[in-house]
């Protein structure tokens, strides 16, 4: 199969970006998206024609969230439920022109050509998205009980992997999907509901600080993630927080 | 609470206050929904221009009115507000317009609901501005106050107040059936009673003004617009503001889902239903 890509290169975070158009042909149906620009890489650097093109990955497996390109309009390409790693070349067809751009959010800056910072997200998570006290070992089945349902809705909450997706999804690039999800999981469970009321109000102080906006209930978020994390948790959020509202007697130690 | 701490509002903050005063407005639109099918009464208009009457006059209505308009106000300004932050949030735009399947009414919300502002001035002007005493309309006088005034004032009989009391009188709908109200008084005329009879108060007569506008075709046609936009708002402002306050759940997000599109049908029925109605003459 050929393409005509169109890539956007950034040399640092203050250069001034621009799309580069490039050709990759004989790339085969079964290559996944990360492996044609393996190539085209390889390419650039063989034939002296350009600085490889710099992407974020890791696993290559779907499970680690590290990679993320905003393909043809879509975040993790035109396909439901994967990230961009796990996109195959046979989702396009033969000759089309693919448009690859970074995330786009004011809170998650281009370092250099498709790679942007994320750390905000590890902002929000160190300002409450943890449990203050040690845990301790693995504790026998049912010392603490849980009704099954919750375990689910809390599992499925804590399958966000924070590719960041939903930020570069939303028409406002809104991070309330990933905070929904954070929030959701530990609330859901014995051990994080001793500190809910606090760790709502520190992580969406924080979301909204590192200038993510607000969601406007489009759900182009739970469209476009990779684990499919549902609306619910942002409902969830919403309702943490109305219940943060009105319980009143802490005051957070900021 | 310090101006700094209340700009630094949180966004979930802010979303619940547009969602709640959003709310108020919904209920508020059913209630003018319902009242507005008084128009098509076979009864001449005598029960809505005693509900016009009882809506202009009473003291809870008229604190209300002051209620829904801050309501409305801060609706707007708090949604303008997340708009507008939200615009800075992504400084650098996709070059590719986005592919994602997203609900389209919300994605509208902000431009569906400019346009309806531009609407309800338009039905201001039609309407509420003449109750303002802003826009000349049509109007009508309790008969009794009328004969009281009357009485009252000894002046010599003049001959245009007797001349736009029989045109009034005279008047399809002039007189409703039960003689309590004169109404389709047009502006030159109340003027004219007006002043030969000050003690008497016109109020503005709803009933023929909306018979009147409607019986033009491209006001029904801006008013069946101004009703489909209405519909494309509430379409999201229903289901978004159970998910703004937290009431979604697996369980339920179908159910509120169908809730949502029967109330913005009726509601969008409900209104265009007065203007066809009175435009076919049924």
């Amino acid at each position: 199969m050929n393409f005509t890509l169109h890539i956007w290169r950034q040399e640092n975070a203050k250069a001034k970006g621009r799309f580069e158009t490039y050709k990759v042909s004989d790339i085969s149906s079964d290559c996944s998206f990360l492996e044609m620009l393996d190539i085209l890489n390889e390419q650039l650097i063989n034939d002296h024609i350009a600085h490889p093109v710099c992407f974020d990955n890791d696993c290559r497996e779907g499970i680690c969230g590290m990679c993320g390109l905003y393909i043809n309009g879509r975040p993790h390409g035109n396909d439901d439920g994967i990230t961009t790693c796990q996109l195959h070349m046979r989702k396009f067809n033969d000759g089309d022109e693919i448009w690859i751009e970074p995330w786009r959010a004011k809170a998650f800056p281009v370092i250099c050509d498709l790679v942007v910072d994320r750390s905000a997200f590890d902002k929000i998570i160190q300002a409450g998205g943890y449990i203050s006290v040690t845990t301790g070992g693995v504790p026998d089945a049912n010392t603490i009980p849980v009704a099954k349902r919750f375990a689910d809705m809390a599992m499925d909450a804590a399958e966000c992997i924070g590719c960041g997706a939903c930020v570069a999804a939303c028409k406002n690039a809104s991070a309330m999907l990933f905070v929904g999800a954070k929030v959701a999981h530990l609330a859901l469970l014995p051990q994080g509901q001793v500190e809910a009321n606090e760790r709502v109000k520190k992580m969406v102080c924080r979301m909204d600080e590192l200038g993510f906006g607000s969601c406007t209930n489009t759900y182009a978020c739970e469209a476009e993630c990779p684990k499919q994390i549902k609306r619910q948790n942002i409902a969830r959020l919403n309702r943490e927080w109305i219940k943060q509202l009105f319980s009143g007697n802490h005051k957070p130690n900021e | 609470m310090d101006t700094n701490k209340l700009i630094k509002i949180s966004s979930i903050t802010k979303k619940l206050l547009v969602g709640l005063f959003g709310a108020f407005l919904l209920v508020f639109l059913l209630f003018h929904m319902c009242a507005n099918l008084f128009i098509l009464a076979k009864d001449g208009g005598d029960a809505y221009s005693a509900f016009c009457h009882f809506m202009g006059t009473n003291v809870i209505v008229k604190v209300f009115e002051i209620v829904l308009f801050a309501t409305f106000f801060l609706h707007m300004c708090l949604s303008c507000w997340l708009w507008w932050q939200n615009r800075k949030n992504r400084p650098v735009r996709y070059h590719q317009p986005s592919r994602t399947k997203t609900a389209k009414g919300s994605k509208l919300a902000i431009v569906t609901g400019s346009l309806l502002l531009l609407c309800i001035v338009f039905h201001f002007y039609d309407f509420y501005f003449v109750k303002m005493n802003v826009v000349k309309g049509t109007y009508m006088v309790n008969t009794e106050q009328l004969m009281i005034a009357a009485q009252k004032g000894n002046q010599e009989a003049d001959p245009s107040v007797e001349q736009a009391l029989i045109k009034c009188m005279t008047k399809e709908g002039g007189i409703s059936a039960d003689y309590k109200w004169l109404r389709n008084i047009e502006s030159a005329d109340k003027e004219v009673l007006q002043k030969a009879y000050p003690e008497a108060e016109f109020e503005p007569d709803f009933y023929n003004m909306a018979r009147q506008k409607f019986s033009v075709w491209h006001i029904v046609l801006c008013y069946l617009v101004f009703f489909f936009l209405v519909g494309l708002h509430i379409r999201h402002g229903f289901e978004s503001a159970f998910q703004t306050f937290g009431l979604n759940h697996y369980k339920y997000s179908k159910l509120i889902e169908v809730l949502g599109i029967i109330y913005c049908w009726v509601i969008c029925l409900g209104f265009a239903i007065v203007p066809i109605v009175v435009f076919l003459g049924l």
